[in-house]
């Protein structure tokens, strides 16, 4: 008769399935977000001088403080090196329009982490983008400040602080395409430079850390949604490659919509989220009275995430179809 | 079965334990709807306080000449009866008043706190206690309107009650006189109170856990009393 | 049957109760309302016209409309309300204009549903201390030909102009839109008469 002595540091942990495997911790990936936005950060520098970095250290510091502040007062472990509520921050005053306040800045990143992400639970059970919520708190808040478009350093001449977006819809003037490539245009502190956004994004879908389905979904949907109103009045509606560098499109692709925990986890559901991303906004641009909403389009297709998750779950082994 | 219950106690439950909007969450269309200021919260709430009462009052005292089939229609043509009262009374000698709240008014018919209590307590108590009870739900709405408005009121303009608080460079976030902000407030505070409450009823839980272990030991160190 | 006509019976006594008491207040009601209604559109009038003395209303038209004069009887201009789509929901305004139409005299806002702390601001920002009236201010003595038009972040330059509220353009236009469209419907009645 053998004896069957219990070890107590030996711990025995049950979760129900699907057990998701990855060779990436939460952490190290975080921190690999960080470094693929430093391009953003540098062209936001650049582009509208070191107040910005200001902006960035007040959003990550409040970010962490309230998310520490929520874990201690309801008694739980403090995670903030895990590097989400640092990604969160960033990620907030990188989507704020240049010089924007501080105080304001503070209050959408205690925003985003409190109602955004711990309100739910914590990391991983937020249906939002908790840098989202905090902007759309912020939009609904002071709309008036957060339009406000300083114009950047090195502006050419006749380019106005309005952004390209909203020159196109409200005045129809177009913006010129190598501009806004390099970012020399106005808009939030992060999303002008298309180039930054890309080598940054690019580089998280090859080191592994987001999956290419929803950006190259996201970029398929607004060329082929874009392109059709293009294609059926190109004076009212622009054309689908003016879509994919103005606004936050880019940023939002590689950088929101990718997010982990709001984003769904089969590869048709990635799909359809990508795609419908860029069909509510390519609604939002051409037919809805504000001239940006990635930020709202994303959103709204957070909401949809579970039910896209639950009707795209693949057929369990042996289930009949 | 309400025998038990003090008369006071009627009027109290609302306040607080079964507070209509934070406990019941009824009457959550106006809640949310007409408390951008504090003024319109408590306009709000004294407008259906006014028709709760005096519909619990003539609910109670005809309720059992009322045929149950028809009782809800019959509540209903009550309830209407006073709600046109207030509203032509407000249009008549508040209508700066009646703007503000718009179609809010004539919307108290179909509020659900109303309608509620006639059937769950008017149509069963007497009128007495009916009317407490009516107080005191319309007591506890006023509370919970004037704290939701007065708070949007706070960080949507920066006043309460028309005075300013906030000190003079307070940006006003305007989200909060928006319909967002109602949401935001009302989830907020009902968390809040939830958590609250539910801290309280723990620790009474325990106290009283604790004095059953008390009289246990007792019993046991004294078997042969008990016999 | 019993049951039947027990419940009729019960109905039709709230019922009548019911429609009594309320005709006896609205009979008390009703003029009161109709007072207060009266005496707005008096004070609405003689604010957008503030020369004025007397006014009277235009008969046989499809809109209201109020003509306006002096103590000896002399056509100062027009009273109109008139309304039009905001950015959310209707909004009525007064409109005073002078004999000829060519001149805006006074605003006022009768009713809006904009988007409180930006498109309520067509009636009073709160945010502007020295001059809460500022935007509905600015359209004493607007030129209305050409017709007024609206710039954004910038003082107006000629006299048809009106500076745009930040944050707030559409509500700004419509109110402009509505002026335009009320005077382009006085000028084609004064074509019609003349």
């Amino acid at each position: 008769m053998t004896t069957i002595t219990a070890n107590p540091s030996y711990k025995l942990e049950f979760a129900s399935s699907p057990h998701v495997h990855s060779r990436w911790s939460t952490k190290r990936a975080m921190w690999m977000v960080v470094i693929a936005l430093v391009p953003c950060m540098i062209s936001a520098v650049l582009f509208y001088g070191f107040y910005q970095l200001l902006i960035m250290a007040v959003s990550v510091l409040f970010a962490v403080l309230t998310e520490a502040a929520v874990k201690y007062f309801r008694k739980r472990e403090i995670t903030i090196g895990d590097g989400s509520a640092v990604i969160t921050g960033l990620l907030l005053a990188l989507i704020v329009p240049p010089n924007f306040s501080l105080v304001f800045t503070a209050l959408g990143a205690v925003v985003a982490i409190g109602l955004g992400k711990e309100i739910f639970g914590g990391l991983g059970f937020n249906i939002f983008n908790p840098a989202l919520v905090g902007r759309a708190f912020l939009q609904a808040a002071f709309p008036v400040q957060i339009t406000t478009w300083t114009v950047p350093n090195y502006a050419v001449e006749g380019v106005t602080s309005a952004t390209p977006l909203a020159a196109f819809k409200f005045d129809k003037v177009g913006t010129e395409v190598s501009n806004m490539f390099f970012g020399n245009i106005g808009g939030s502190l992060g999303e002008t430079s298309a180039i930054a956004v890309l080598i940054g994004g690019l580089f998280l879908v090859f080191a592994g850390v987001i999956n290419y389905r929803v950006p190259l979904a996201m970029i398929l949907g607004m060329v082929i949604f874009g392109g059709l109103f293009w294609l059926i009045d190109g004076t009212t509606f622009p054309d689908p490659i003016f879509q994919l560098t103005a606004g936050g499109f880019l940023f939002g692709t590689f950088f929101m919509a990718t997010d982990w925990v709001s984003s769904p986890v089969t590869p048709k559901g990635m799909w359809i989220f990508g795609l419908g991303i860029s069909l509510v906004l390519v609604m939002i641009r051409l037919f809805g009275g504000l001239p940006e909403g990635v930020m709202y389009a994303i959103l709204f297709m957070n909401g949809f995430v579970p039910l896209i998750n639950r009707y795209t779950r693949p057929t369990i082994f042996g289930e009949a179809k | 079965m309400a025998n038990k219950v003090t008369a006071a106690k009627e009027f109290i439950k609302g306040l607080w334990d079964q507070n209509p909007v934070f406990k019941q969450v009824l009457g959550m269309c106006p809640v949310l709807a007409v408390t951008v200021s504090a003024e319109n919260g408590i306009a709000m709430a004294l407008a259906t306080t006014f028709v709760l009462v005096f519909s619990s009052f003539v609910v109670s005292i005809i309720k059992n000449w009322i045929p149950s089939q028809v009782r809800i229609a019959a509540y209903i043509l009550i309830i209407a009866t006073f709600v046109t009262i207030v509203d032509l009374v407000m249009k008549a000698q508040f209508p700066a008043l009646s703007k503000a709240l718009g179609p809010f008014i004539p919307l108290i018919i179909v509020n659900c706190l109303i309608l509620g209590r006639q059937e769950a307590f008017a149509s069963k108590n007497s009128v007495g206690r009916a009317v407490l009870d009516a107080l005191g739900m319309g007591t506890g709405f006023l509370i919970a309107l004037f704290l939701l408005g007065a708070t949007r009121e706070l960080f949507g303009t920066g006043m309460i009650l028309g005075f300013q608080i906030m000190p003079e460079v307070y940006e006003p976030w305007l989200i909060m006189i928006l319909p967002a902000g109602a949401f935001l407030t009302l989830g907020l505070m009902m968390g809040f109170f939830n958590s609250y409450s539910e801290k309280k009823k723990a620790e009474e839980r325990n106290t009283i856990v604790e004095k059953y272990r008390q009289a246990k030991r007792q019993a046991e160190t004294k078997p042969l009393e008990a016999n | 049957m019993k049951t039947i006509i027990h419940m009729l019976v019960t109905l039709s006594v709230i019922g009548v109760i019911s429609g009594g008491v309320l005709s006896q207040l609205s009979g008390w009601a009703d003029p009161l309302i109709a007072e207060h209604r009266q005496r707005e559109t008096e004070a609405a009038i003689f604010e957008v016209q503030p020369e004025a003395k007397k006014y009277e209303k235009v008969e046989d038209l499809a809109f209201d409309l109020y003509k306006v004069t002096d103590e000896e009887g002399n056509e100062l201009g027009y009273a109109l309300p008139y309304e039009g789509n905001g950015f959310q929901g209707k909004i009525r305004l007064m409109v005073g204009v002078t004999n000829d139409l060519g001149k805006v005299v006074g605003l006022r806002v009768l009713e809006q549903v904009e988007t409180p702390g930006l498109g309520t601001k067509i009636v009073t920002d709160p945010s502007d201390k020295a001059n809460p009236e500022w935007f509905p201010g600015q359209f004493n003595g607007v030129i209305t030909s050409p017709l007024i038009t609206v710039v954004k972040n910038a003082k107006p330059s000629k006299d048809s102009e009106i500076m745009a509220i930040t944050g707030a353009t559409i509500s700004s236009k419509a109110v402009v839109d509505i002026i335009n469209s009320g005077i382009k419907e006085l000028r084609s009645l004064k074509g019609e008469a003349n």
